[in-house]
């Protein structure tokens, strides 16, 4: 569990390092798409853990939730702003809601132990 | 744990710090500016200023060009009224002129080579001015001026007393008619055969025609009137 945890931890630091040096910044245009992309990953992230808390972690999908969830929240995002429909909002509604569930059941599963 | 789930873990931490940071550098850097629509709106705003410039530009240079036009046409008109105004004032005598003529000296001959020895009575008269006047004129001189006034087409020539005023001004005798015209015609005018010359001459005055190749003609000096004169209306 802590060794999961370390590695997540060097991971993130990696990744941020890896994101100060990409040498361009995203148009505002498609700044909702990234961010709506990162919220689904977080969600994809907390969803693992709690997973991992109720023994039923399955990588594959927690690998596939993960991409496939950044992928079609910026997707959907960037189509929805083409089409003149804020579909970024219903994202960032439905990945926010199962964040804070996720995040939910996580505090009870730390807390119960 | 196995090696797997390791590498997933690793690999999706790196992506979400990768991605959260990047944002977070998006973010910053746009929310250091404006907001997205705040930014569309003020582009939105610039190219509506940017075609009115284009616009204006384009009624800026229609309308110079309208200027210069009328500017020419004005510049046009004037120069053509002046040169007109030149010309009028030309033939009638308001300005002065030069050129080649003639210059007709009258003078009452001696007592003693008059014919028949007359003398006392005098002399040249208003009408032999008129005569020598009108003779230039019928053949051709386009200005004329005794002894310094220029006959006008209102001058008048008449005998007062021992003068002859023209445009009320006295002369006296000799006096010297000076026209512009073609100098050969004007003195062959003159010195035809029964012509005045001769006609003069049988009166006791002396007529000596003598061309030139500049005669000056002053203007008219006096002032031009017409009290009753008004101009008709044109149909």
């Amino acid at each position: 569990m802590w060794f999961g945890f370390w590695l997540a931890l060097i991971g993130l630091l990696a990744g941020a390092l890896i994101g100060l040096k990409i040498p361009l910044i995203l148009p505002p245009l498609y700044a909702k798409s990234m961010s709506v992309a990162a919220l689904a990953a977080l969600d994809s992230v907390f969803g693992g853990i709690r997973a991992a808390q109720e023994n039923h972690f399955d990588n594959k999908i927690f690998l596939t939730g993960f991409f496939s969830n950044a992928l079609l929240a910026a997707g959907l995002a960037f189509a929805g702003d083409r089409l003149g429909i804020d579909l970024y909002l219903a994202a960032v509604v439905a990945f926010g809601v199962r964040l804070f569930q996720n995040l939910a059941i996580i505090r009870r599963h730390l807390l119960k132990k | 744990m196995n090696k797997s789930v390791s590498i997933s873990i690793l690999l999706v931490a790196v992506v979400l710090g990768a991605m959260m940071v990047f944002q977070f550098r998006t973010t910053s850097s746009i929310d250091k500016g404006v907001s997205l629509s705040r930014e569309q709106e003020l582009s939105i705003e610039r190219k509506q200023l940017e075609r009115d410039i284009l616009h204006l530009q384009e009624e800026v240079a229609d309308l110079t060009a309208k200027l210069n036009e009328a500017g020419q046409g004005q510049t046009g008109t004037a120069g053509a009224l002046e040169s007109q105004l030149a010309r009028l004032k030309l033939y009638a005598g308001l300005l002065p002129v030069a050129g080649p003529g003639v210059e007709v000296l009258l003078d009452n001959l001696p007592d003693r080579a008059r014919p028949g020895g007359v003398s006392g009575f005098d002399n040249i008269r208003d009408d032999d001015l008129l005569k020598v006047i009108n003779e230039l004129r019928g053949v051709g001189a386009e200005a004329i001026a005794i002894n310094g006034q220029r006959i006008l087409s209102t001058t008048e020539i008449r005998l007062a007393g021992n003068h002859i005023n023209v445009n009320l001004t006295k002369l006296s005798p000799p006096y010297r008619v000076s026209a512009v015209g073609n100098a050969g015609a004007l003195k062959s005018g003159m010195e035809i055969k029964d012509g005045l010359v001769e006609y003069m001459d049988t009166l006791g005055i002396s007529v000596k025609v003598q061309i030139k190749d500049s005669v000056q003609i002053p203007a008219y000096t006096g002032a031009v009137h017409f009290e009753y004169a008004k101009l008709a209306q044109r149909r």
